[in-house]
């Protein structure tokens, strides 16, 4: 009867950004989303509790203005949502948000079994899910794909370049799951009416035990151009070896696949 | 005044939205070109509870207020008109006259597998010489014992051929004209029901059409709905609702020909340009947004007084003919937009141009509409 957290992350929706002539990136007309691979970290808490019972709990970190994403998070199925909130929290340092969730979680939460999708949508920078585990000092697997419960012994398989592994853990444990794992129900109209009436934990910053003034500033966003070279290749063996070479001298793909 | 969607209806609109997008997107234009009916879609539909939006939940609904099942029904047209239909014409004209004028026996037995999605409505009103003129009916009930004996052919009834449970319309008493028309419900396994000729349309190809034929058809007296001679005004109440939904559809055929528009100009490149550098151009889309825009506010104004418990009839007649009217009209223009390109079957605003007509003739005429809107302001 596993007690899960999963962790999600309310993040701009990029099929709303804007772009014109200038540098910078419009986010006016930005609305927000689920970060995608967190919708796979709550099905996956939920298919293991609808397998295997227990309870599901929502977590984030964001600005007190994201309550969309807490109605959003619990209509795919979690009982309840800590949502931990500050207008600084909008653009927090990784290592910050995994201090912050440590600090909830550790102060308010009971669990078995944590879960966060393997990168955010925004910054996919991998930091948060493995930084929360050591602070909780739990094990942690990432690049999971599949997971099945044995008693307090947790099976989890894992994609890794050169195929996949299995390995076993003992619960309270952390897992980061990639996008391969399911495929994330779309909430029925039930569910997202039910999500407003579920209990939402709110926890302001002074409620914290440590101080998390954000260290990141964001000064401006700008756009990544992408330089293109244009250049035209035949199905000529010279043309095809021209781009092989092209190919592997800039680090595309690698040496000796001729 | 409130104009913002709460949190609430967005994600109930990013959710259809997506559910459309991976379902009926990829399956629009075969089920137009097959005249196929989706029961795959509608399946998955009644599984997320959308095919009960509006009733209770102890009715099997999901108690969602008008003004957002409105928002859905649009979403849904925005992908596939005839589905959005199928949709709309279930939940507003077969289940709306159970909830509001059946007893609790009644939407026991027929109101909750319907809004569950478990069964299909339709509702039977038409005849081959009765279009708007409904008091032109001869279809008949005669009282015999416990049960009314009904006789006639009913024409143009969407859902017809895939419905189980029918809202069917008939004389008890013709000498009363309108006051002797009384509804009944009906299901698809009453031997003396039958789906007669199915209609193959010019545009919603995907919903089903048929004749209905009554021969000697028994309902028990428990199946009349409401009272007997009651039919006109529970005709009208249906259509009252359903007028909300077909403006909403509308809009969201609308809405699709200028995401199509749209995304076809800036692409299109004519003379060294994008054709969406063309004042010609430009001028009809910021048209056909202006329209949409003003189509959704009535719709949702109407569906917003229903919610109030306000009278609607005017309100969705003015909808229901605005939203019709423009979306013909910018429909066709968005085929304009696409040139040759768009007469061609396959692209997506050659089924738009084709399913927005409907949109001015069923659920009441433009002309009978402006009748209701006359009618209300004359008085």
């Amino acid at each position: 009867m596993p007690r899960i957290i999963a962790c999600y992350k309310w993040v701009v929706d990029e099929a709303y950004i804007r772009t014109d002539s200038s540098p910078e990136l419009d986010l006016e007309y930005a609305d927000k989303k689920m970060s995608d691979y967190d919708r796979n970290a709550i099905e996956a808490a939920m298919q293991l509790h609808e397998k295997y019972g227990g309870s599901v709990a929502a977590i984030t970190v964001g600005h007190p203005d994201d309550t969309k994403g807490v109605k959003d998070a619990l209509s795919r199925g979690p009982e309840k949502a800590y949502f931990i909130n500050d207008p600084s929290f909008e653009n927090l340092e990784p290592a910050q948000t995994a201090a912050i969730l440590a600090d909830v979680v550790t102060a308010k939460t009971e669990y078995d079994l944590i879960i966060c999708g393997e990168g955010s949508s925004d910054l996919y920078a991998q930091q948060v899910g493995p930084r929360l585990a050591e602070l909780l000092d739990i094990p942690c697997v990432t690049m999971v794909s599949k997971i099945e419960l044995a008693g307090e012994q947790l099976i989890a398989e894992r994609k890794v370049d050169d195929g996949i592994e299995t390995v076993s853990l003992s619960l309270p444990a952390l897992l980061t799951v990639l996008p391969d794992i399911n495929s994330p129900r779309i909430p029925g109209l039930r569910d997202t009416l039910a999500a407003s009436k579920k209990p939402v934990i709110e926890i302001v910053k002074d409620e914290l035990s440590g101080d998390f003034t954000p260290c990141l500033q964001v000064l401006a966003s700008f756009k990544a151009n992408m330089e293109r070279n244009g250049q035209k290749l035949s199905d000529e063996a010279a043309d095809i070896a021209l781009l092989l070479d092209t190919l592997q001298s800039k680090g595309i793909i690698a040496r000796g696949v001729k | 005044m409130d104009f913002k969607l709460s949190e609430e209806q967005e994600l109930i609109r990013e959710n259809i939205r997506e559910l459309v997008k991976k379902y009926l997107d990829p399956i629009a234009v075969e089920i137009d070109e097959s005249s196929r009916y989706p029961a795959e879609v509608i399946e998955q539909l009644a599984a997320g509870g959308w095919m009960g939006m509006p009733y209770p939940v102890e009715y099997g609904g999901a108690g969602l207020d008008y003004v957002s099942y409105a928002m859905v029904i649009e979403e849904i047209s925005r992908s596939c008109a005839a589905t959005g239909f199928t949709v709309s014409c279930h939940t507003s004209l077969a289940s709306g006259p159970i909830f509001n004028f059946g007893n609790e026996e009644q939407k026991q037995k027929y109101l909750v597998p319907l809004a569950k999605g478990q069964h299909i409505g339709a509702f039977a009103v038409t005849e081959p010489g009765a279009g708007t003129d409904v008091g032109a009916a001869t279809t008949t009930a005669t009282l015999d014992g416990d049960s009314y004996v009904l006789n006639g052919i009913k024409t143009f009834t969407s859902n017809g051929p895939v419905a189980d449970t029918f809202v069917v319309f008939a004389f008890t008493d013709k000498s009363l004209g309108g006051k002797g028309l009384s509804a009944f419900i009906i299901s698809k396994d009453n031997p003396g029901l039958k789906v007669g000729q199915h209609f193959y349309k010019m545009g919603i190809r995907a919903s089903q059409t048929s004749e209905i034929i009554l021969k000697d058809c028994r309902v028990p007296r428990e199946d009349l709905l409401g009272k007997e001679g009651q039919g006109l005004q529970i005709a009208m109440s249906s259509f009252d609702h359903g007028r909300i939904g077909i403006a909403a559809q509308a809009v969201g055929i609308t809405q699709a020909a200028l995401d199509e528009s749209i995304s076809y100009s800036k692409q299109r490149v004519q003379f060294g340009k994008p054709i969406s550098k063309n004042q010609a151009i430009q001028w009809m889309i910021a048209d056909m947004a202006t329209d949409i825009a003003a189509a959704r506010f009535l719709y949702s104004y109407a569906a917003f007084l229903k919610d109030q418990k306000q009278p609607f009839t005017k309100e969705a007649a003015m909808a229901k003919v605005f939203a019709a009217e423009m979306s013909t009209r910018h429909t066709s223009k968005a085929v304009q937009i696409h040139g040759g390109y768009g007469y061609i079957k396959g692209q997506k605003v050659e089924r738009l141009m084709r399913d927005a007509k409907i949109t001015e003739i069923y659920e009441g005429t433009s002309e009978a509409q402006r009748m209701v809107i006359a009618g209300n302001l004359l008085r």
